[in-house]
């Protein structure tokens, strides 16, 4: 045996590595947030001042809302983050999951072009218009008073948030197809920056994540002129709004139901304030 | 196996502990690749059966509707063609260069980078991608965006161009000196000792290479979803417009897909559909080294 001394060290070596590290893993609780990218500051924000006084390691991944409910219902997270509702096609399949819907705070949407575009003069634009544009039947900027430049068409993935309430708003349809689309994003970050590199682009986003190179535009709706502010979204007359969800599988327990509460107690909504979203003690529709 | 693997010192058939556990590593790696393989198919015959053959020729990719990968398996092509075209003068040229031309000492410096680069993760690739190449893409070819089939083929050959070149290179290398010698008494310049007597010595090794770097530039996924545009369309002949591949489409779409149904299915047919494109590549390839062996 002793020409195999060299494999049984080795063996001995890494199981003496191997089994404490596999203990340290297990110590404290592990929470697992997964899901859309909007909610994704407030979480980690809250996971971290969370940390400081409980055991428990909470862990946060983006992913996108479809993501979140998904995950959550399929038992590969704790506690989901959705920007917007659970459809009917999900609250049907996943019903055995029993999932509950814990609102943090609010958001809105809105409708954005390059800085380029903005300063040439689109500055509002309608529903009607916007679905020309994702529909493929305005394809210059020019027929909605910008200048003579082909739009390029910046989609989301099908199952964000951010495009079911902009999709509900414009077409009345979350799901709607786009024939105008010519690129397809993720998250708010990589909108952002394909809007922002492009001279002729429209998109959607969140007010947060609107910037010098990004402009938000005003809706023209029924004549009315809503500018895409906080202060419309306050007066409730912004259209495109929608809820900032944590999610989880039945009633929350434990821990989870401690970071919950923490999340909509009073100093969680601090933290949805300084993420720059509405908390939902101020909202009066 | 050799004979005193099998036969040990005292001459009776027994397999040393060792052999045993060679056999168990090669066995364990048979049964991964065939495991993957029965996956993949099992996972994605709902798809088939509801789609048919309309799943490789279908146009439309709508989740609860229908599912069509030929947008993808075009992508797929056109990227991966479009990044060999681009890769094969650089990488046979820079490995030629290297290998006939450069001093021993400097080769190694040279080959130490090739090594370094052709380890870097997809992703770098991918964030260097986006800040600079869609943009130069777009103002060097005046387009509407430079978020394209091209820019992500382009990009592709840049990550591939380390791997293909160094294997190339360690191909042309390994070609015997007998052969340069033999040349060189013959009278042979050293570029035609290079172009004629070490490159077809060396043929098979590269195609190797070539296909190694096929396989991964078919099989990437994140640099390619960040410069592609993502949009499912067939692209016809045009390669500056955006589009789609079979990797950046399950990246976009595997979280949350998982277990949901004839969507994951979808995509497992899709991930099969790969596992078969790169299985005809490298038997074609091989077919093709043998063929010129002989």
């Amino acid at each position: 045996m002793r020409r195999y001394k060299r494999v049984w060290v080795g063996l001995v070596m890494f199981l003496t590595v191997a089994i404490p590290l596999a203990a340290v893993a297990d110590t404290g609780l592990r929470i697992l947030i997964v899901g859309s990218s909007t909610v994704l500051p407030v979480a980690s924000r809250s996971a971290e001042k969370f940390m400081e006084s409980s055991s428990s390691r909470i862990l946060v991944n983006a992913g996108g809302s479809g993501v979140g409910i998904h995950s959550v219902a399929g038992g590969r997270a704790d506690i989901g983050m959705a920007s917007r509702e659970i459809s009917q096609d999900e609250s049907k399949r996943f019903e055995k999951a029993h999932l509950k819907i814990h609102t943090a705070g609010l958001d809105a949407v809105a409708c954005v072009v390059s800085a380029e575009i903005y300063q040439a003069g689109v500055r509002k634009l309608t529903p009607m218009q916007i679905a020309g544009i994702y529909m493929g039947k305005i394809r210059n900027w020019q027929e909605v008073g910008g200048p003579n430049r082909e739009i390029v068409v910046v989609d989301k993935e099908r199952h964000r948030g951010t495009r079911h309430v902009f999709m509900q708003y414009v077409f009345g349809n979350a799901s709607q197809r786009t024939l105008g689309t010519h690129l397809v994003t993720g998250s708010n970050n990589e909108e952002q920056a394909k809007v922002a590199q492009s001279d002729s682009a429209i998109g959607m986003l969140s007010f947060n994540w609107t910037n010098d190179d990004v402009k938000a535009v005003s809706l023209l709706d029924q004549g009315k002129e809503i500018s895409p502010t906080w202060e419309s979204v306050k007066r409730g007359s912004y259209p495109i709004v929608r809820k900032l969800n944590f999610i989880t599988a039945g009633e929350p327990k434990g821990e989870i139901k401690a970071f919950i509460d923490f999340v909509k107690g009073p100093e969680g909504q601090r933290i949805v304030a300084e993420s720059g979203y509405i908390p939902i003690g101020s909202f009066q529709p | 196996m050799r004979a005193d693997l099998i036969y040990g010192s005292t001459g009776t058939r027994y397999l040393e502990p060792v052999g045993w556990v060679f056999a168990i590593m090669t066995f364990i790696f048979l049964v991964c690749a065939m495991g993957l393989g029965i996956f993949l198919v099992v996972e994605s015959v709902p798809v088939l059966r509801s789609e048919g053959l309309g799943f490789w020729l279908g146009e439309n990719w709508w989740v609860g509707e229908s599912f069509g990968a030929l947008p993808m398996i075009c992508g797929s092509l056109i990227v991966t063609g479009l990044a060999i075209i681009l890769v094969l003068p650089v990488a046979l040229s820079g490995a030629l260069f290297t290998s006939e031309y450069l001093p021993p000492s400097f080769r190694r410096k040279v080959k130490g980078v090739m090594e370094l680069l052709a380890g870097v993760p997809g992703i770098i690739y991918g964030l260097l991608g986006v800040s600079f190449l869609t943009v130069g893409v777009k103002d060097a070819l005046n387009l509407l965006d430079g978020n394209t089939l091209f820019t992500a083929g382009l990009l592709l050959a840049i990550m591939v161009l380390p791997t293909v070149l160094t294997l190339s290179e360690d191909a042309l290398h390994s070609v015997s000196s007998e052969f340069r010698e033999v040349a060189e008494s013959l009278g042979l310049t050293k570029l035609q000792t290079a172009l004629r007597v070490v490159l077809p010595q060396a043929l098979p090794g590269i195609v190797g290479a070539v296909l190694l770097g096929i396989g991964r530039a078919m099989g990437e996924t994140i640099a390619v979803m960040l410069v592609i545009g993502s949009l499912d369309r067939v692209p016809g002949f045009n390669i500056f417009v955006s589009g789609q591949t079979i990797p950046s489409k399950l990246g976009r779409e595997a979280a949350e897909a998982l277990g949901s149904g004839l969507h994951w299915n979808a995509l497992m047919g899709l991930g099969l559909t790969l596992f078969i494109m790169v299985a005809i590549l490298t038997f074609s390839g091989t077919f093709f080294i043998k063929r010129s062996s002989q």
